[in-house]
């Protein structure tokens, strides 16, 4: 009898269990914006069915009927779909060769800050206050107009050829508008060549596990960076031969009309304004991120590498820089989604990038707002893609804690 | 693992979009349809329909765009301020042009006051979306007339107000006459335009590659085409000619502007889908500007006429004749008088640019051209 009352007391009404009251707390809220978003979307449909817009995203399926700029290889009979993966494509080599250049241009920045050479420090200082206090939209704009569009390059058709040493192959070709680089045609079995090579470097991989082994294990010099690449190029070697020549370095080269270039790989100008500018602007914030965590790395721990006698190569690449990778690696993630997301500045450059297609797109009678919440949507995996990439990786490279 | 479950919060949230929109498809438009049975039935009974729209409900299915533009007193009207001839800005932040003195135009019809407009600057991609969301009453624009823009964008194209055609300007030094001197190049185009659709249209037709560079607007798209970036500029005739005057003008090359008129570019006023009544006020505010210019009559001397002739007595509102547009007895003489007839709208703009109203096809019927406006009678 007694025990059952004790229940009843430790157990309040249902109205003030707090375990009830929590558990109706997140229903409530799940319906206020299941019921916000019900809202809108209704208002949004009503509005665009009184005006007799289609709500319908079938117009994927359609033609695309405008061709899309620097995309020769670009049908314009194609669906709308195809046009958009090759915006996707422009937008993702942007992001791609951006983060590249903003990690090594950052990376060099940041240490330079701390540079006890008075003229580097000084330089990088103006590098990273220039850089971060400008707009990327506007410095965009600069490497558009000032350096391709008035800048010091000539029209495509009176480009500069730059020879490979000795011979008469082109290896660069400048203008203000594409520059051609040599690139590879194919000319056998790519795929199995391709096969072989990714064989090459899971077997690599196992070298340079075995090594690092052998080094934990004995204290011998593992060297596991040469083996690696020793493996991959033998494997390379054979590949090459096995496969039969699988591809050629095609050289680039002006067309016989002298306004196309055939051969090799060519990049345009609204691609190089985009990834350079955008490299450069974030390389100053990466910079910055890394100073600080450099700074944040105890100071007993330069002292010690000092009192190992480590070079300042050495004090840097083996017990500075790995600590201040771990405090760098979050807000860096920040940047790269940064970068990611502001290549959609690029239309101001003429650069086909998604959102450019997008406007073109929405501008010749495409619905805008099934359109709109398309690049939404593949901007949106982009950045989650990139940031669970990168969390995987910080989660790794965290202390574990024991 | 927490991007995992934005992307599933996501996914889920296209769920219900999805979900809304085939249920809302079917539900939708049965109860529109219904209503607008009902509507018109009372309608048909007698002209009782502009008092049923004190309730309230109503509005959600019926819009009255012109009762709101009397009840502001200003007509907001998408323009362009960058084209020369059609819309600009002057240093003092006035607007002037063609398609600019069409909105005065309507606003003098509507309200009587043809300075009774808020002009609302428009890139060319921002245009619709801003007639669909109802923050423009109308939209002049050098605005090309197609199919897929009166079915799909909810808009209502108007009277033709300018024939235009898209061409193709290129420096004249190089010599080039025909489209096919062109294969390969690179041509400048504007974004979000019918002229991105023709040149891939007729170039892809007549088997010539080319290599589109689009931009947002002129004033990017014109010093790359002057720096040699692009050989040639594809756009509206009339557009084109007013840039080849601009870049002369202003000490560049000389441009030339091929005879091969690629496309028909009807440019005229547009208003949202679903609003009769505030359409026919706009339209026949135009119009009005043709009409005089046929009688005969300009902004002197509308005012004045003296003569018997019963049609131009009509169109003046004498007596008050009143065929129900729902627009002033008077409002030809208001449009004409504060703007002037088409004939001198045109005039103040257009050769300025470097085209002729004689043998265009923008010169009243009895001329040979195509202005031709139904009577108003």
């Amino acid at each position: 009898m007694t025990t059952t009352r004790d229940r009843e007391l430790a157990r309040p009404p249902l109205w003030r269990d707090v375990r009830v009251l929590r558990v109706l707390g997140q229903i409530g809220a799940v319906l206020v914006v299941f019921l916000m978003f019900r809202w809108l979307i209704g208002n949004l449909l009503t509005n665009m069915d009184r005006l007799g817009i289609s709500t319908s995203f079938d117009f994927v399926f359609g033609p695309t009927n405008f061709q899309i700029p620097y995309a020769s290889e670009f049908d314009p009979r194609a669906p709308v779909w195809e046009a958009t993966l090759v915006g996707v494509k422009n937008t993702f080599l942007s992001g791609f060769f951006g983060i590249i250049l903003a990690s090594i241009v950052g990376l060099i920045v940041g240490v330079s800050r701390l540079s006890e050479n008075w003229l580097v420090a000084r330089l990088a200082t103006v590098y990273v206050e220039f850089f971060r206090n400008i707009p990327p939209l506007v410095i965009i704009i600069f490497f558009g107009a000032a350096v391709f569009t008035n800048g010091p390059f000539p029209l495509l058709r009176e480009s500069w050829e730059l020879n490979w040493f000795g011979t008469d192959n082109v290896f660069l070709l400048i203008n203000n508008d594409r520059w051609g680089v040599p690139g590879f045609t194919e000319t056998g079995a790519l795929g199995t060549f391709w096969i072989i090579m990714a064989v090459g470097v899971v077997v690599g991989a196992l070298v340079w596990r075995w090594r690092t082994r052998a080094f934990d294990a004995t204290g011998q010099p593992h060297h596991r960076v040469l083996w690696f690449f020793g493996v991959v190029l033998a494997f390379f070697i054979v590949a090459f031969f096995v496969t039969g020549t699988p591809f050629e370095v095609s050289w680039p080269g002006l067309s016989e009309n002298r306004r196309r270039i055939d051969g090799g790989f060519s990049v345009n100008w609204g691609f190089m304004s985009v990834t350079i500018a955008l490299g450069l602007y974030t390389a100053s914030h990466i910079g910055e991120i890394l100073r600080g965590s450099i700074l944040a790395v105890h100071d007993g721990q330069s002292e010690a590498a000092n009192a190992l006698a480590l070079s300042a190569f050495q004090r840097y690449r083996f017990v500075v820089l790995p600590q201040a990778m771990r405090i760098a690696l979050p807000p860096t993630i920040n940047q790269y989604l940064n970068l990611v997301k502001n290549t959609s500045l690029g239309t101001a450059v003429g650069f086909a990038d998604l959102t450019a297609f997008t406007k073109t797109s929405i501008g010749n009678g495409r619905p805008a707002f099934q359109s709109i919440l398309i690049m939404m949507a593949i901007y949106l995996s982009f950045s989650l893609v990139i940031s669970l990439i990168l969390n995987i990786l910080n989660r790794r490279l965290q202390l574990v804690s024991r | 693992m927490k991007s995992i479950r934005l992307l599933a919060v996501f996914t889920a949230l296209m769920l219900i979009f999805a979900a809304c929109t085939t249920e809302d498809g079917g539900g939708d438009a049965t109860t529109t349809e219904a209503t607008d049975g009902g509507g018109d039935g009372g309608g048909d009974g007698g002209d009782g329909g502009d008092g049923g729209d004190g309730g309230d409900d109503v509005d959600l299915t019926q819009t009255d765009t012109l009762g709101d533009v009397r009840a502001a007193g200003t007509l907001v009207c998408g323009v362009n301020d960058g084209l020369p001839g059609f819309g600009v800005v002057d240093a003092d932040g006035n607007y002037g042009g063609f398609d600019v003195d069409f909105c005065r135009a309507v606003a003098a019809g509507i309200l009587g006051d043809a300075n009774a407009v808020e002009f609302r600057p428009l890139t060319a991609e921002a245009r619709f979306t801003a007639l669909q969301a109802g923050e423009i009453d109308v939209l002049i624009r050098n605005t090309t007339w197609t199919a897929t823009r009166d079915g799909q964008e909810g808009a209502n194209f108007l009277f033709t107000t300018f024939y235009d055609g898209q061409g193709m300007m290129v420096p004249a030094s190089t010599g080039f006459t025909t489209l096919e001197d062109l294969a390969d190049a690179n041509i400048c185009v504007l974004s979000g335009t019918t002229t991105e659709l023709n040149l891939t249209s007729v170039f892809n037709a007549r088997g010539i590659p080319f290599n589109p560079v689009v931009f947002e607007d002129n004033s990017q798209l014109r010093p790359a085409y002057e720096e040699g970036q692009c050989e040639g500029w594809t756009s509206d005739a009339s557009q084109l000619a007013a840039f080849k005057s601009a870049i002369e003008g202003e000490g560049g090359d000389e441009q030339f502007i091929m005879a091969e008129i690629i496309s028909k570019e009807p440019l005229g006023p547009v208003v949202a889908d679903g609003d009769t009544n505030f359409a026919q006020a706009v339209e026949w505010s135009v119009m009005a500007t043709v009409q005089a210019w046929e009688f005969g009559l300009d902004s002197g001397s509308i005012g004045s006429y003296d003569g018997d002739n019963p049609n131009i007595l009509n169109f003046i509102g004498q007596d008050n004749f009143d065929p129900g547009l729902g627009l002033a007895p008077d409002f030809a003489v208001q449009v004409v008088e504060q703007v002037g007839n088409y004939k001198e709208i045109f005039d103040r703009h257009i050769p300025a640019i470097g085209l002729q109203l004689e043998g265009s096809p923008n010169n009243i019927w009895t001329e040979g051209g195509l202005m031709y406006v139904p009577p108003y009678r």
